[in-house]
């Protein structure tokens, strides 16, 4: 985050996470292309369909302090280049009742590294409506631990 | 808003079994300065609100095993005001007083505070530099948790669905003791505090030699943080002005702030050490100075 108080940045944050998960790089790609697969491993998601090549709907739970938020939306593979190990993604999901959504580019890169494949994820986070006001300060700490959560998971569907 | 159901069950039985039977669905309300508020922006929208404004004798403030006893209902005003916790405990009322507004502070209640969990706020500072304990009542029973264990994340506590809090019992402060609640905010008089610390300092009986201090810190993380390691910095220690630097300087450590429109992360840390230091440093002069008043 580390940003301070421009009234333009206020409700849009970017990061960089990163973790590793303990498989080598082919087999992390080829399951991290398999979004409806991918998706049984974010903490909260509730729906995957695919629509269209590359592109999927589903819904996510998210809970930040007392306000609980069911995000409906679409996830989109833009670009995967298996010989750079990138891919881009961008999500946009909206939650109908608190009125307010999010969208967000993710950059995905795979490096090997002894033990496992590290895999580097940076966000372009944009928070739409009134949940931005609310939740702002502390969505890095909430994608952390996302983030956290999610490798736990990948790592154990991954290494079963 | 939305539109919702409205009961004020005339004991906190009763109150519990209506919270038990809508779950989820179902909030407690006491002075509502928090949650009209996130129900107006829609944030939040209960179907059922409890409120516990017809529950005689929760607002008690009260004198318990030589400490006090807060009801869960006394409001903010309650506190700063009055003259029990005037004389016992004088830095409570100062932390009282510095909340929001005297409208705010006319409605808000101490359980009410707490169970927001919002890392911003005032009392919760003081109160677990002051050693406090939360009363929780659930269907399944009564329990009590230190109040630094209750804050669990960014506005979420320990309580579980269905329980409510009763109270907060404060002890009281040995003898040759001092307090200070330093609140650092730059902008208004009724904002949320930039940075807030609150410290205990008690001597040991020569007077002399730190026995032991309590830092706590406010709006420099997810929850309001204990600064444990400045603590054991000062305790049996034969105190000077340097050693209560060294002592606010070491929360940097213990803080993890959040950057928002009151300050960057990194600003907020480098205030935490400033104020620390103040805080500490006004309750060992408090100390002292009790300890020179009694001889």
């Amino acid at each position: 985050m580390g940003r301070g108080a421009g009234v333009g940045a206020r409700n849009a944050v970017t990061f960089a996470q990163e973790c590793v998960i303990p498989v080598e790089r082919e087999r992390l790609w080829d399951f991290l292309m398999e979004v409806p697969k991918v998706a049984s491993c974010v903490p909260g998601v509730e729906s995957v369909e695919a629509v269209d090549a590359g592109a999927y709907k589903g819904g996510l739970r998210v809970r930040v302090g007392p306000i609980r938020l069911s995000l409906q939306g679409t996830m989109t593979v833009e670009e995967q280049d298996r010989s750079s190990w990138r891919a881009r993604m961008r999500a946009e999901a909206n939650d109908r009742r608190v009125g307010g959504g999010i969208r967000a580019r993710m950059n995905l890169t795979l490096a090997s590294e002894e033990g496992g494949t590290r895999l580097r994820i940076e966000t372009d986070l944009a928070i739409l409506g009134r949940i931005g006001e609310f939740g702002q300060p502390v969505i890095k700490k909430k994608a952390d631990a996302l983030l956290e959560e999610f490798a736990r998971n990948l790592g154990a569907a991954l290494v079963a | 808003m939305n539109a919702f159901e409205y009961a004020a069950p005339r004991t906190l039985d009763e109150a519990l079994a209506v919270l038990g039977e809508h779950g989820d669905e179902a909030r407690v309300i006491a002075g509502g300065t928090a949650l009209v508020t996130m129900m107006r922006q829609r944030l939040v929208r209960p179907s059922y609100l409890v409120s516990l404004r017809e529950i005689a004798g929760l607002d008690r403030i009260e004198a318990a095993n030589g400490g006090l006893r807060l009801g869960a209902l006394a409001t903010h005003r309650e506190v700063e005001t009055s003259p029990r916790v005037r004389e016992r405990l004088p830095v409570l009322a100062e932390t009282f007083r510095r909340v929001a507004s005297v409208r705010i502070r006319h409605m808000a209640t101490v359980g009410g505070a707490l169970a927001h969990a919002d890392p911003n706020q005032d009392p919760p500072v003081t109160l677990i530099a002051l050693g406090a304990r939360v009363e929780i009542r659930g269907a399944s029973g009564r329990r009590e948790l230190p109040l630094e264990e209750f804050f669990r994340d960014y506005y979420e506590s320990a309580l579980e669905p269905g329980e409510v809090v009763t109270g907060v019992v404060v002890p009281s402060l040995p003898a040759a003791s001092g307090a200070a609640y330093v609140k650092f905010l730059p902008r208004t008089a009724d904002d949320y505090a930039t940075v807030a610390v609150a410290a205990t300092v008690s001597l040991e009986p020569d007077g002399e030699r730190c026995r032991t201090a309590r830092i706590a810190l406010g709006s420099v993380g997810v929850t309001p943080i204990r600064a444990r390691a400045a603590e054991a910095l000062l305790a049996g220690q034969r105190v000077g002005a340097d050693l209560l630097r060294a002592a606010g300087e070491s929360v940097r450590g213990a803080v993890d702030p959040l950057s928002d429109h009151r300050g960057s992360a990194a600003y907020k840390r480098e205030m935490a050490a400033v104020m620390a230091g103040r805080a500490l440093t006004q309750a060992w002069d408090a100390a002292r100075a009790s300890v020179r008043g009694t001889r």
